[in-house]
């Protein structure tokens, strides 16, 4: 390497390091909003059939669309709409631990005072996903809910929460037969993208692997082939009375550590004559048109002087 | 008519139809990066057939007023947003190249050692690595696959997987894809000779074995049927690089092989990089991100060289005949500059160690390999 790309390598390697000294404390904790608009911002669909509210959306760190629906006993589904994110941000809150949307699901029907049992179904969810509610009411606005979290056949989890009218969860702070319940389903941002990250690091390594294996088989496979093929071949010419065993595995270390070297020896020698007797170099031919003059006079010169030419010229 | 009205006129086609009023700095700075990689294309012959389209997309599309990237009234794309949609929003181009790119490779050095697979697995490092330290920087989970890929050293498979997680990062991502790739004979040297001693830059391997026809004809079939089944969101990529192998090696389609292998790719080429060029219009491209891209970029490519050499030391506790670390740097894809980088090496230590074919073998390893990452990443967020 010349002193100006190493010139040129340890500028690049510095400005590097700078920019990433430079960057680094002041960004670590700015999330989304480092770079200005949500881009994975959710924005829920809402379908309703009979007393099910369906929402449909493509959540964060997803390119396909996902399914959750609400149901409710103990009170009447009056709706369920999607709620920005921001109106609920608060600082012990990470956006991107909600990768589904937030919601805001109106029940009414309900004795007042009494409790409605909300259940949001996906298969979107896994076990450990959790329900945060949030109500501004209360002193600290956001809250874990006692959610029972219950595993489905085909992958579908559903969170069951009890909600009191008037309670905690209950957002209008009220014992008025109407609920308010404001919320969404939880997964930790970091657990699943370090989980996601060796889990696919080393599947790659896995899918090499069963490839290499494959491959190291066939190629035994197709070596054992060209082998005996080439045995054969050798063989047909060679006729019946000179069938002298060959070894098979050329190029392979096994069998030919079991070889002595006198064998080795012979079977090369028997090689050699073998394929430089096919390869015969061609008669040289001294009157060639290519010849230069002056090359054709020495060659002239060269074979009159021969004693045997001499005693026939005489 | 009054002077009043001529001037008025003449104020007017001057603002609407004319470039010049509405110039914005942002607009001449990105028109001299676009000169920028223009001069790195032409004078420096850094990756010319991806830089000059590039550079000029980039030059071409940051001048006001110019019909390129936009709709029309009526809804339809313009001329390069014509090549963008169809060619990379569709995810068309990249595939096609992987097709000619599949045409053009001759898998016999893979085939003969096998073994290296695992070097181009471990060449990913940096791809996880990378992935990891942008989410801190507030990336997101797509955002920072689609930068995390850069390291695979693999320009097709950077664009098609930030055209699938993040289309708006494409501009960026490709064109560290391609700086760095052009740039492995400066950024990689260092870190092999760091990472390994002279002795070990002198190991001797053994000469490789005979591959049959029959046994290439066959490994684009097994190794896409393998590489599909288990990790089938590949299957774009991995199943046209196939395809263009299995054209090249039967024989009986010469005339279909060559033209993956030149016209078709020449082609697409002009389209690609015109189209990703394109991409970087001044109000998008000068953030923080891309500057951050190009920061991880470099990191990535480093921990991907480092993940290459580290697997052969780890690879050599358990083999008997040793395998020179040197090509484990080839395990980053960028085929063939990586294992040519890799062969220079080698020679500096013993002038008669040949290591090129030896090499090439971890260097087609590391397009699966970086294929195979993509295809996980894809998977994810399925």
């Amino acid at each position: 390497m010349t002193s100006k790309y190493k010139k040129i390598f340890s500028a690049a390697w510095m400005m590097g390091a700078l920019l990433g000294c430079l960057l680094c404390p002041g960004t670590l904790r700015t999330g989304h909003a480092a770079f200005g608009e949500d881009i994975e911002k959710p924005k829920p669909e809402f379908t309703r059939e009979g007393d099910r509210v369906t929402a449909r959306y493509i959540p964060r760190a997803k390119s396909t669309s996902v399914q959750v629906h609400f149901t409710v006993s103990g009170g009447k589904l009056i709706d369920v709409r999607g709620l920005d994110f921001y109106l609920a941000d608060r600082p012990e809150v990470d956006v991107k631990n909600f990768k589904s949307a937030l919601f805001t699901v109106e029940i009414g029907d309900v004795s007042p005072g009494g409790e409605a049992v909300v259940t949001i179904s996906s298969d979107f969810f896994t076990s450990s996903t959790q329900y945060y509610v949030f109500n501004e009411k209360l002193a600290s606005p956001w809250m874990v809910s006692e959610c029972e979290n219950i595993s489905l056949p085909n992958r579908v989890q559903d969170l069951v929460i009890k909600v009191k009218d008037g309670g905690p969860y209950d957002s209008d702070g009220k014992a008025d037969g109407r609920i308010f319940f404001v919320g969404g389903p939880r997964d930790s941002f970091w657990g699943y993208a370090l989980g996601t990250l060796f889990i696919r690091f080393f599947g790659i390594f896995l899918v090499l692997t069963i490839l290499q294996v494959c491959m190291q088989l066939s190629g035994r496979i197709f070596q054992k082939m060209d082998a005996k093929k080439s045995q054969k071949s050798m063989q047909s010419k060679s006729g019946p009375s000179e069938s002298a065993p060959i070894p098979q595995a050329i190029g392979s270390d096994d069998e030919s550590q079991t070889l002595d070297a006198g064998s080795v020896a012979a079977v090369s020698a028997a090689l050699h004559l073998y394929f430089s007797g096919s390869q015969a170099p061609e008669r040289m031919n001294i009157n060639a048109s290519e010849s230069t003059g002056w090359l054709q006079h020495g060659r002239q010169m060269a074979m009159g002087a021969h004693p045997l030419n001499a005693r026939r010229s005489r | 008519m009054s002077w009043s009205h001529v001037l008025e006129l003449i104020q007017s086609i001057l603002i609407t139809q004319t470039g010049i009023p509405n110039l914005a700095v942002n607009q001449v700075i990105m028109i001299l990066i676009g000169l920028f990689f223009l001069y790195l294309a032409i004078a420096k012959e850094y990756e010319p057939l991806l830089l000059v389209p590039i550079g000029f997309g980039i030059f071409i599309v940051n001048f006001p007023l110019t019909p390129l990237m936009g709709f029309t009234e009526h809804g339809n794309p313009e001329l390069i947003r014509v090549f963008y949609k169809y060619g990379v929003e569709w995810e068309v181009i990249p595939c096609v190249i992987f097709l000619g790119l599949g045409a053009m490779t001759d898998f016999g050095p893979l085939i003969a050692n096998p073994k290296t697979l695992i070097i181009g697995a471990g060449a990913q490092l940096g791809v996880f690595v990378t992935y990891l330290g942008v989410l801190f920087f507030g990336f997101t989970l797509k955002e920072a696959a689609s930068v995390g890929i850069i390291g695979g050293a693999d320009g097709p498979t950077t664009i098609y997987l930030t055209a699938k997680l993040a289309p708006h990062l494409l501009g960026a991502n490709a064109l560290a894809a391609y700086s760095y790739m052009a740039m492995v004979p400066l950024i990689q040297p260092p870190i092999m000779r760091l990472m390994t001693t002279p002795e070990q830059r002198r190991i001797r391997m053994r000469q490789l074995r005979y591959v049959s026809q029959l046994e290439k004809l066959l490994f684009p079939l097994i190794g896409c049927a393998l590489i599909v089944l288990l990790i089938p969101a590949v299957a774009p990529l991995m199943g046209m690089f196939m395809f263009g192998n299995l054209m090249r090696e039967c024989g009986v389609v010469k005339r279909l092989s060559d033209t993956a292998q030149n016209a078709l790719m020449n082609i697409v080429t002009i389209f690609l990089g015109l189209s990703v060029g394109a991409t970087m219009q001044a109000d998008v491209f000068l953030t923080w991100k891309p500057l951050l891209i190009f920061a991880f970029g470099l990191v990535d490519f480093v921990i991907c060289t480092f993940g290459g050499i580290l697997t052969v030391h780890i690879m050599n506790m358990f083999l008997k005949d040793k395998i020179n670390p040197l090509i484990g740097s080839a395990g980053v894809s960028a085929v063939p500059m990586a294992a040519r980088v890799a062969h220079a090496e080698g020679l500096k230590a013993d002038p008669d160690n040949w290591l090129i074919m030896h090499a090439m073998s971890p260097n087609l390893a590391g397009v699966i390999g970086s294929a195979a990452a993509a295809g996980m990443f894809i998977a994810m967020f399925q």
